[in-house]
C-alpha cells in the first residue's frame, strides 16, 4: 500500500526521464528542446546582461530555468545560499557573484553530467566560495539550519513529491530565511489523465 | 502548499512568457503556462 497516496506519478520513473532530458542539455546544448536554453533565454527571462556576459559559454550554454529567482529580492554579501536542481550552475554563478567571497554558495543536482560541467567550470573561474554536491531535491545534502536562502530554478514542478521538497527546503534553512524561486504554473486546469502522463511532466 | 509547509509573506512576480517561440509553446499555450518568481520566508 502506498504512503503517498497523493502522487500522480512514480516519483523513480520520472526522476529517470527527467536525469535523460537534462543529460542530453548538459552534453548537447545547442539541440533543439521544448523549451529555450542558454544566453538568449537569459534575456528572455531578464537576467543583468553585464553580468551574463562575464561568465564563460559552459556557465551559460546548458541553462533551462523558467523565470528570475533574483528578480524580487537581489542576495546580500555573505549569504549561504542552497541552490536546488544547480544543472551546470548558472543561477548558482550569478548568486556566488552577489554574495561575494565572504558568501558560500551549494550547487545540489543529481545529473552526473550537469555536476561535472558546473565543477569545471568553478574551477576555471577561481571560485572558493562556491561548491556542487550530488544530491536529490527530496533530501538535500546539506546541514539543518544552514541556508540564508534557498534558490531554484524550473525544478520544483518536475519533482513528483512537492510537499517533501517543501520541507526539505525548510528544513536546511535557518529560521526567518528565505525562499526564492522561479517555477512554472498553469492558468488552466489540467486534466487528471494528463497529470498522470509522465511524458507530459517533461516535454 | 508553500503555506502548508511552513512558508509565509509570499510574493509572486508577474508572469514571463518562457516557453513563447519555442517547441513546447502549444502545450504551455493550451494551459496557459508561465513562469513565475516566487520569494517566502520561513516562518519560525
Amino acid at each position: 500500500m502506498s504512503t503517498k497516496p497523493e502522487l500522480v506519478v512514480d516519483p523513480e520513473v520520472l526522476r529517470s526521464q527527467v536525469r535523460d532530458k537534462y543529460r542530453a542539455v548538459a552534453t548537447d546544448p545547442h539541440d533543439h528542446f521544448h523549451f529555450h536554453t542558454g544566453r538568449p533565454l537569459t534575456e528572455r527571462l531578464g537576467y543583468d546582461q553585464q553580468v551574463v556576459r562575464g561568465l564563460p559559454d559552459e556557465a551559460v550554454e546548458s541553462f533551462a530555468g523558467v523565470g528570475n529567482p533574483f528578480s524580487l529580492r537581489r542576495l546580500e554579501p555573505g549569504e549561504h545560499v542552497v541552490d536546488v536542481g544547480s544543472g551546470a550552475g548558472f543561477d548558482t554563478f550569478i548568486a556566488a557573484d552577489q554574495v561575494g567571497d565572504s558568501g558560500r554558495v551549494v550547487g545540489i543536482d543529481m545529473t552526473a553530467e550537469m555536476l561535472a560541467k558546473s565543477r569545471a567550470t568553478t574551477a576555471s573561474l577561481g571560485l572558493a566560495h562556491v561548491e556542487f554536491r550530488e544530491g536529490l531535491a527530496e533530501g538535500l545534502p546539506v546541514e539543518d539550519n544552514w541556508a540564508d536562502v534557498v534558490i531554484s530554478n524550473g525544478v520544483i514542478n518536475l519533482c513528483a513529491d512537492k510537499r517533501t521538497v517543501f520541507n526539505e527546503i525548510r528544513r536546511v534553512l535557518k529560521p526567518g530565511s528565505r525562499l526564492q524561486f522561479a517555477d512554472i504554473a498553469n492558468g488552466r486546469p489540467v486534466p487528471p489523465e494528463a497529470l498522470r502522463d509522465i511524458d507530459l511532466w517533461t516535454g | 502548499m508553500l503555506e502548508d509547509t511552513g512558508f509565509g509573506e509570499v510574493q509572486i512576480g508577474p508572469p514571463v512568457d518562457t516557453f513563447g517561440g519555442a517547441a513546447g509553446e502549444d502545450k504551455a499555450r493550451a494551459y496557459a503556462v508561465y513562469g513565475y518568481a516566487f520569494l517566502a520566508h520561513k516562518l519560525s
